[in-house]
């Protein structure tokens, strides 16, 4: 398997690449074992609302990231390369695509998909948000520790999908993992190609850190055990 | 969530400079000192970077910035006559003048001076710009570097008494009609461990130091090109066919035709995502034949060892691909 954090571009990185790279192991492990330690708890109790709420910040991800990828095309677009421009607007569509076949999966398991931020994905929408207003490459970098970091949630979710026969899953999964080789290697194609100064470099880190603080959160057990007793309470609340 | 703009916003800003002086620098090269218009010093910018140069007549090249970086009372940039010239380079010597307005876009810089131990710097013709603050920034680094400079004629060879100012005995300088082509392997072949290679000049150099720097450690080569590669195709008309071992079916590849949509086409399902050399999702094995590397994901390592392809953007140079499907 190819290195995608090797793809070729300029040397804008290299003098805080050890740092990235450690931030993006960093993302990548503390995913993988929130999403273990999800699917661990699922085996205990396989209740089907209960993979649906654990996909639902999942599925906003990947409309958020259609918003986001836009966003940043629209607002920065004309510094960037033309290929830069398709690449980016490619990975906006199968964002897209991935928001499409992942919320169909989750209205076959009896989830609902969002149509605005969930509030157990809102601190991880809202420093995406603000790392893409504060800095032409901040947005980028955040969004490249996301993406990475739900690379280590794959091996789990297969696992953990598989055993219990969510075959739909884990082909959303499958597709979802090869489509993130090429969003991650173009993220980091962007972020080496255009950094150019120390500021620069100071934002992407910054950026980079806070995602990497906040990625791996929406994958716990515990955050799903929260949505669901957040959306019982206000179902409790409308009922009476 | 944030809302989106809602229209094309840039970023950078297009700004008015003045032309201060120009300055022939050789018998077809001039310089240009740009100033801001209101005498506020220019943006700061690093060796390595360049401006984009709005022409009035529509056109908007890009030039390396070339004077002195520690100074901000202007910016300087030297422009090639290109007999082949498109417009640009003409327009600049004929009709720039000093006292006169030029909008310009920057400094962006994508050919930044990494830190080494030692630097080897090569330019052809004008080639140099970029690399003249380079050999400003070395020096006061103290880092050690050599310079191969080549060019058509003496005569032609911009900056030169710039360039004596810092020779001591590190120098070379090539005009062709006195020592021919630069001789690469003289100064490539000896590979030095911790050495950073500057190359700017045209294509044909580069690709050349390209091939000779093969050996050198990945990432020891840093160029900069003033267009795109020609992208090299295998046989005399581009065309090549593949051979899909374990079938043993054969697939023709017209030129210009790409080698996974081809793939594809003759019913063979190829992982994929990006389809631009990035991904690495649709590697293939190569048994045979050697394959024209374009993706920006294969190391030099791997390039080098003829057994692996992207066929999302790669071909072949070899009549005849044989890969492991």
């Amino acid at each position: 398997m190819l290195d995608v954090k090797k793809v070729r571009g300029g040397s804008g990185l290299d003098p805080i690449s050890a740092e990235v790279d450690e931030i993006l192991a960093s993302a990548e492990e503390a995913a993988r074992v929130a999403t273990k330690s999800f699917f661990d708890s699922f085996q205990k109790d396989p209740n089907p609302a209960a993979l649906a709420t654990w996909l639902e910040t999942r599925v906003w991800r990947e409309i958020d990231y259609v918003y986001l990828l836009n966003a940043q095309i629209g607002r920065y677009g004309m510094r960037l390369q033309r290929k830069h421009i398709t690449l980016l607007a490619k990975q906006s569509f199968q964002e897209a695509e991935h928001y499409e076949d992942l919320g169909q999966v989750l209205e076959n398991l009896g989830g609902t998909v969002p149509t605005s931020v969930p509030a157990q994905a809102q601190e991880w929408s809202s420093w995406l948000w603000e790392c893409m207003d504060r800095h032409h490459l901040a947005g980028i970098a955040a969004w490249y520790v996301s993406e990475t970091s739900a690379s280590g949630s794959f091996e789990p979710t297969f696992e953990g999908c598989g055993r219990h026969g969510y075959t739909d899953v884990v082909k959303c999964y499958k597709q979802i993992e090869i489509d993130e080789k090429f969003h991650t290697g173009l993220g980091r194609q962007i972020l080496s190609t255009y950094t150019e100064t120390d500021e620069d470099r100071a934002e992407i880190l910054r950026a980079m850190r806070g995602m990497q603080k906040i990625a791996w959160k929406t994958f716990t057990p515990e955050n799903v055990a929260a949505s669901m007793a957040a959306r019982s309470a206000s179902a409790a609340a409308v009922a009476n | 969530m944030c809302a989106e703009p809602s229209v094309l916003e840039s970023i950078e800003t297009t700004m008015p400079l003045q032309v201060l002086r120009t300055t022939r620098e050789s018998d077809s090269v001039v310089s240009l000192d740009l100033a801001t218009i209101d005498g506020r010093p220019v943006p700061e910018w690093q060796p390595g970077a360049h401006i984009d140069v709005k022409l009035g007549n529509g056109l908007v090249r890009q030039y390396s910035l070339c004077g002195d970086y520690t100074d901000r009372s202007h910016w300087r940039i030297a422009v090639l006559r290109d007999p082949s010239s498109r417009g640009g380079s003409q327009f600049i010597h004929a009709n720039i003048r000093p006292g006169q307005q030029i909008q310009v876009v920057g400094p962006r810089n994508h050919f930044h001076l990494v830190p080494a131990e030692r630097y080897l710097f090569i330019a052809g013709g004008i080639g140099i710009t970029p690399i003249l603050p380079m050999l400003q920034q070395a020096t006061a680094a103290g880092t050690p570097w050599t310079l191969v400079y080549g060019g058509r004629s003496r005569t032609s060879m911009a900056f030169l008494d710039s360039i004596r100012h810092y020779d001591s005995g590190n120098v070379f300088l090539i005009p062709q009609d006195e020592c021919g082509i630069i001789d690469l392997e003289r100064f490539l072949s000896r590979l030095r461990p911790n050495t950073a290679v500057y190359c700017c000049g045209p294509g044909p150099l580069i690709d050349a130091v390209e091939t000779v720097c093969q050996t050198w450690p990945p990432g020891s080569l840093h160029r900069e090109r003033f267009s795109p590669r020609q992208r090299s195709e295998s046989a005399d008309d581009g065309s090549f066919e593949v051979v899909l071992a374990k079938s043993g079916r054969v697939i023709q590849v017209a030129a210009g035709e790409n080698l996974l949509s081809a793939l594809e086409d003759a019913g063979y399902k190829v992982t994929n995502s990006c389809r631009a050399g990035i991904c690495g999702t649709c590697l293939l094995t190569v048994l045979g034949g050697t394959p024209d590397h374009q993706d920006d994901l294969l190391s030099d390592d791997q390039r080098d060892s003829g057994t692996m392809i992207l066929p999302c953007v790669s071909r072949s140079k070899s009549k005849q691909l044989i890969l492991d499907l």
